[in-house]
């Protein structure tokens, strides 16, 4: 039942957005559609893998900070450059991904 | 994008917007600081006392990163980070949109950076004794090689640093302007209002959950994104801006 119901609702919370997608010219362009599909795969792609490296980094960062609490504040500064740096990765692929949708024809 | 994201409230014809934003931001600071320092006293209070605050903030993290040798760039790395902090605050005001979120200005933040630091190597240790330094410590042979991936990889630095603080900006900005997109007439809220019972029904409490959520998870989330970017900014800063001072220390 209950999943039942969370499938509906998020169903429903779809339903702007595939109205708003739905109002694209009709011709679908194979390049345009290819670009689409390609930003939203890879940055899915990036996302998800930068999910991976954050977890673990911050895993590591609080398995630290319990084992020496005296220097949480220096661990912290670490692991906020690190995750920084992790997710710089990230923003690259958002840019393009951002490019990607500005195909045209 | 045009069609989810409402232009921002303020517009000048002819001014391109990140440029009116960041001269509201150069107003709001100039003020601030103006009433800041009106008065000056020795017991601080209002405006001097926060103000007082964030600059001891800074202070140190300036020592912790680059040690007293690193007083002297303080100004350059509080300006760069008070600008980006208040219009990565001002960025999550809706109707308003963050000078940070264009590709323009943190590019100019960042190769303002990347000159400086160099200019400080370069001034510190003299051209010849910095250029040797991005041979780093490995075998003759290796030299050259070596010379090549450090000048790529400083010149990548500018490159990450504007487009880490476009990027989360950015995604802030489209990521707030969609959930505004869903919960406004357009989406819940139009459907609930709309009169049908499915609309009502669903619409109603869709509405209020994206509420809820957006208030309570997501401005909280990006408040922090705006102080932590800003942070990094400047942290990265200082970095690079020891490294250059510190390589004169070697000698």
């Amino acid at each position: 039942m209950q999943r039942i119901l969370t499938m509906s609702f998020m169903a429903i919370l779809a339903v702007p957005g595939l109205a708003w997608a739905a109002d694209a010219p009709g011709s679908a362009d194979l390049a345009k559609a290819l670009a689409v599909l390609a930003a939203g795969l890879g940055f899915g792609l990036a996302a998800g893998l930068c999910g991976i490296g954050q977890g673990r980094a911050a895993g590591q960062a609080v398995d630290a900070m319990a084992r020496q609490p005296g220097a949480i504040a220096r661990i912290q500064t670490a692991m906020l450059l690190g995750l920084a740096f992790i997710e710089s990765l990230v923003l690259f692929v958002f840019v393009i991904a951002v490019i990607l949708l500005f195909v045209k024809s | 994008m045009e069609i989810i994201e409402h232009p921002p409230i303020l517009h000048v014809p002819a001014v391109p917007d990140h440029i009116l934003y960041t001269w509201i931001v150069m107003a709001i600071l100039a003020v601030v600081a103006i009433v800041a320092t009106r008065r000056l006293s020795l017991v601080p209070s209002g405006t001097q006392n926060f103000m007082e605050m964030v600059l001891e903030q800074f202070v140190k993290e300036m020592d912790e990163t680059v040690g007293p040798q690193g007083r002297p760039y303080l100004p350059l790395i509080m300006t760069l980070g008070l600008f980006i902090l208040t219009s990565n605050l001002m960025g999550l005001v809706p109707g308003l949109i963050a000078a940070t979120a264009n590709l323009n200005t943190t590019a100019a933040c960042a190769l303002i950076v990347f000159v400086t630091y160099h200019v400080i190597g370069v001034r510190k240790q003299g051209f010849v004794a910095y250029m040797k330094h991005f041979a780093g410590p490995v075998p003759t042979m290796l030299k050259p090689l070596m010379f090549v991936i450090e000048i790529i990889s400083h010149c990548a630095r500018p490159l990450s640093l504007s487009l880490r603080l476009f990027g989360n900006m950015m995604a802030g900005h489209i990521l707030l302007a969609i959930f505004f997109f869903m919960m406004g007439f357009d989406g819940m809220l139009g459907w609930a209002l709309s009169g049908s019972l499915a609309g009502i029904a669903v619409g109603a409490p869709s509405a209020v959950l994206m509420v809820v959520f957006v208030v309570g998870f997501l401005y909280p989330l990006k408040i922090l994104v705006a102080f932590i970017q800003t942070f990094i900014f400047c942290k990265l800063a200082m970095l690079y801006i020891a490294g250059a001072v510190e390589e004169a220390e070697h000698h």
